[in-house]
């Protein structure tokens, strides 16, 4: 029961990771990802096979910096394209990542995995206080994660992206830095998503591409639209009741007797899409809404572009 | 169309029908849930005269007439053209009772040939009398460099050209009442004064104009009437030949009432 | 060799040409791109199974049962989801077209599970010409999507409602001035883009076993086909989807067949990097 309890706690705080981190970059810079699951699982492989060699912390280093950088190189092929292709490279991403890790079995291990992965503090942790320390481990993690997305977003830096996303207009009369600062934003995003993939790697010291599916993804945008675009504290929140909503409808079955464990589990994903769906139709705001924090404060009125570019904004969208 | 009930028109605004191409009272609009941008306009226009609306930008022309063609819905008032109260009707309907419209941009299919735009102009608008062949002829005599090139998409065209089609897309569907969105902007001192002939020539086919221009000059030189708007609201209106530009300036800030 | 690759990434491309064409389209109208094209495409190869193996009835029958099922799955899912979003521009659609997605796939998962199935089909004998082998299936393909090319070509260029969906796509505003509805347009367009999507996973379930996730084989290439022909233009998807198809299958000559994909996004990394417009024009540029 206690394992079970480390599990699920676990899982929340991988799925809170993500979806911070995805929180960071649809929430706040507007830039879509749909590769979260590529990055999970580049995190995961990267501390896989480097932990050994070079430790824990390096490894997760590593992890972190190579995800970073993939992102970065993603959102510049296609900052200045419509949001539609960032979208499409992006779940061209996560599919090749999985192609990647099941075909090159020399280091990835194939279908097979990685298997042995050790944890970090391994060494020093008595018996059977294993979970413990993964546990503690995972909490730092997530409030680290937490409390550094919570001081970007009160930064001049976050107010910027954060006035960006709400006002095209704003974008074309800044130009070219802001590009840039959404860019670092979406890099910020994928190396927490690293991070996330090395606490699963540790978590489990076992990891094969099945892992990775793009339902990683779904969970991190549900939870984001469920705790409200831009809110941090909301997403822990909905990070947290889509686990707990996932693990109780396990127990389904033992309600609806007639159903078999493929559907079940169709049933759980179906739903994720469902509520995906309806909480945009319904409650676009979120469950807890972005703190207001008026951007006019930060821009004086006069910076909001003149009048030609609004022209050119609408008639694009036409 | 419009969920405000529409305020009853005052009646000295529109007494006698018959004598109005176009009359419009009490006329409210603005953009989502913003405050209004259209603030009250009343105005009447007699069949067969060019009304140059003038305003400094931003103040709502465009606004207006996108509200007359339809494409923004009016918050309250009452538009009717040919003494037909058109306020309820959908953009197209309004085409079909006698209103024709050319935006300000994108006034053609820019993906679409000559030929195509041109049979769109009416292959939907269902009801219009003396739509025809008949018509098409008389239309592409106004403006024959269209009919030699039917294979041209509308967007390799050049600004002169551009407007003649969108012209004649209009009065394809033989308008009554034809609104012109600054049909100058953009163009060469030369090709204005040819769309301005277009202009006057399609009045003289028996078409009410009602323009709106930055180009006050070259407005002013054929419109028949003036009217100012600033802020939404018409602040003046005289005789073209009443007008001198130096008055305008005063206006366009909006001193009067 | 390369001749008998060539036929059949020839063959693969006209599969792909179907939902790259439905995809463009849409993109067309809506402005997204409708991340739920690959789960359509399955729901399709489902609902051709259905009518072929449960129902009994032969496969023109099945596929034509696909495309209806698809095209009225992807009115549903415009009334209920797209439309209603609409305005808040296309990142919202793009991520509700994913929770779309998956209810699709799992609908799917949850009436057929997860075990691959097929058509039933009489096996035929391919037809073998100057040591190319052409097997029943790839005609089958290749006839099905030529007719339903030219149909579709004939319907944008030269019929009305063709003209009004390109006049929509272009500028919806004018277009309601000139009589032709936005939502009327956008309805027969996601029904007509729904039976393409159809047919193509008719037509996917008889080149490869079908499966809830068999969609995702062709999403990347589907994209790439799109934005190898400038997204939004017709013709562009179809050339695309044939460059595309051809592209992979030759590619299996120099790497292994799974790394097909690959070429697929290095193909769209490429063009990003090189051509944004596609190789036939349409702006993609942000605003
Ligand atoms: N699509 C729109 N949405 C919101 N506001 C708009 C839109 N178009 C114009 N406006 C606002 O309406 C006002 C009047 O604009 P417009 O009618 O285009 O003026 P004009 O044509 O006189 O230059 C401006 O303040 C502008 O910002
Ligand atoms: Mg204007």
């Amino acid at each position: 029961m206690i394992s079970y309890l480390v599990t699920v706690v676990i899982f929340v705080a991988i799925a809170a990771l993500v979806g911070l981190a995805l929180n960071l970059q649809w929430g706040l810079a507007g830039l879509v990802n749909f590769g979260v699951s590529g990055f999970v699982a580049l995190g995961a492989y990267a501390v896989a096979i480097t932990a050994p060699h070079v430790g824990w912390l390096a490894a997760m280093a590593f992890a972190a910096l190579m995800c970073a950088g993939l992102s970065m190189l993603l959102s510049l092929l296609t900052i200045r394209l419509e949001e539609n292709y960032l979208a499409i490279v992006t779940i061209g991403f996560g599919e090749i990542v999985r192609i990647l890790l099941l075909n090159e079995g020399w280091l990835t291990g194939g279908a097979l995995g990685i298997s042995g992965i050790p944890r970090p503090f391994a060494g020093m942790t008595p018996a059977g206080w294993g979970d413990g320390v993964i546990l503690v481990f995972a909490v730092v993690l997530v409030t680290a994660a937490f409390a550094f997305s919570e001081a970007l977003v009160r930064s001049p830096f976050g107010r910027v992206l954060r006035a960006v996303r709400d006002d095209p207009t704003v974008t074309a009369a800044l130009g070219k830095p802001v590009l840039a600062l959404r860019v670092r934003a979406f890099a910020v995003g994928g190396a927490i998503m690293g991070l996330a993939g090395a606490l699963h790697a540790f978590f489990l010291t076992y990891i094969d591409p099945s892992q990775f599916t793009p339902i990683i993804t779904a969970y991190a945008f549900m939870a984001v639209i469920a705790g409200g675009r831009g809110s941090n504290l909301g997403l822990i929140l909905g990070a947290g009741s889509i686990m707990l909503i996932l693990e109780a409808t396990r127990f389904l079955k033992d309600i609806i007797p007639w159903i078999d464990g493929v559907q079940l589990s169709a049933l759980r994903l179906g739903m994720i899409g469902v509520g995906i769906v309806l909480m945009l139709i319904l409650r676009p705001q979120g469950l807890v809404a972005e703190p207001k924090r008026r951007y006019g404060e930060f821009f004086p009125k006069d910076a909001a572009g003149p009048a030609p570019n609004r022209a050119l904004a609408e008639g694009g969208k036409a | 169309m419009n969920a405000h009930a529409a305020a009853p028109p005052p009646a000295s605004a529109l007494d006698d029908p018959r004598d109005h191409a176009l009359a419009v009272a009490g006329l409210r609009a603005g953009y989502g849930r913003g405050g209004d941008i259209v603030c009250g306009i009343d105005m009447i226009q007699k069949p067969e005269t060019i009304v140059t609306v003038i305003g400094p930008n931003g103040s709502g022309k465009s606004s207006f007439i996108k509200t007359l063609a339809g494409l923004l819905p009016a918050r309250a008032g009452r538009i009717e053209v040919t003494g037909r109260d058109i306020t309820a009707l959908s953009p197209a309907r309004r085409v079909a009772a006698g209103l024709a419209y050319v935006p300000q941009e994108a006034n053609v299919f820019a993906s679409l040939t000559i030929a195509e735009n041109l049979k769109l102009a009416t292959e939907f608008i269902r009801g219009r009398a003396g739509v025809g062949p008949g018509q098409r002829e008389r239309v592409l005599a106004l403006f024959p460099e269209l009919g030699q090139r039917p294979k041209t998409l509308a967007g390799n065209l050049s600004g002169g050209q551009r407007q003649m089609l969108a012209f004649a897309c209009a009065l394809l569907a033989n308008p009554e009442v034809l609104l012109l969105d600054e049909p100058s902007a953009g163009l060469s001192p030369k090709i204005v004064g040819e769309t301005m002939e277009a202009v006057v020539r399609v009045r003289e086919a028996g078409v009410t104009v009602l323009l709106v221009e930055q180009n006050v000059a070259a407005a002013l030189a054929i419109a028949d009437e003036v009217v100012v708007l600033v802020a939404g609201r018409l602040s003046l209106r005289a005789k073209a030949g009443d007008v001198k530009q130096a008055d305008l300036a005063g206006l366009f800030f909006g001193k009067e009432a | 060799m390369v001749a008998q690759l060539f036929l059949n990434g020839l063959v693969t491309g006209l599969l792909l040409a179907l939902p790259a064409l439905a995809l463009t389209l849409i993109f067309g109208i809506m402005r997204f791109a409708n991340f739920a094209v690959g789960a359509l495409l399955t729901l399709g190869a489902y609902a051709g199974y259905l009518a072929n193996v449960t129902f009994g009835l032969p496969l023109p029958m099945a596929a034509a049962f696909a495309a209806l099922v698809v095209g009225l799955a992807c009115v549903l899912c415009d009334e209920l989801v797209f439309e209603r979003l609409r305005e808040r521009g296309s990142i919202t659609l793009l991520v509700a077209s994913m929770g779309v997605s998956l209810v699709i796939e799992n609908i799917c998962r949850f009436a057929f599970g997860n075990a691959a199935r097929s058509f039933d089909l009489a096996v035929a004998r391919p037809i073998r010409w100057n040591g190319i082998r052409i097997n029943y299936e790839q005609m089958t393909t290749a006839g099905v999507v030529v007719v339903a090319l030219i149909l579709f070509h004939l319907l944008l260029s030269a019929s009305p409602l063709g003209r009004a969906m390109r006049a929509v796509a272009d500028n919806p505003s004018l277009a309601a001035v000139r009589g032709v509805e936005r939502r009327t347009v956008a309805r027969i367009t996601w029904m007509l883009t729904g039976a393409l999507i159809g047919i193509a996973g008719v037509l996917a379930g008889l080149d490869r076993a079908i499966d809830p996730l068999m969609g995702w084989n062709y999403q990347i290439p589907i994209f790439a086909a799109a934005i190898l022909g400038g997204l939004g233009s017709p013709l562009g998807a179809v050339a695309g989807a044939l460059l595309i198809g051809i592209a992979e299958e030759m590619s299996t000559l120099v790497l292994p067949p799974s790394y097909r994909q690959i070429v697929s996004f290095s193909v769209i990394l490429l063009l990003l990097l090189f051509r944004t417009n596609g190789l036939f024009g349409a702006k993609a540029v942000r605003k």
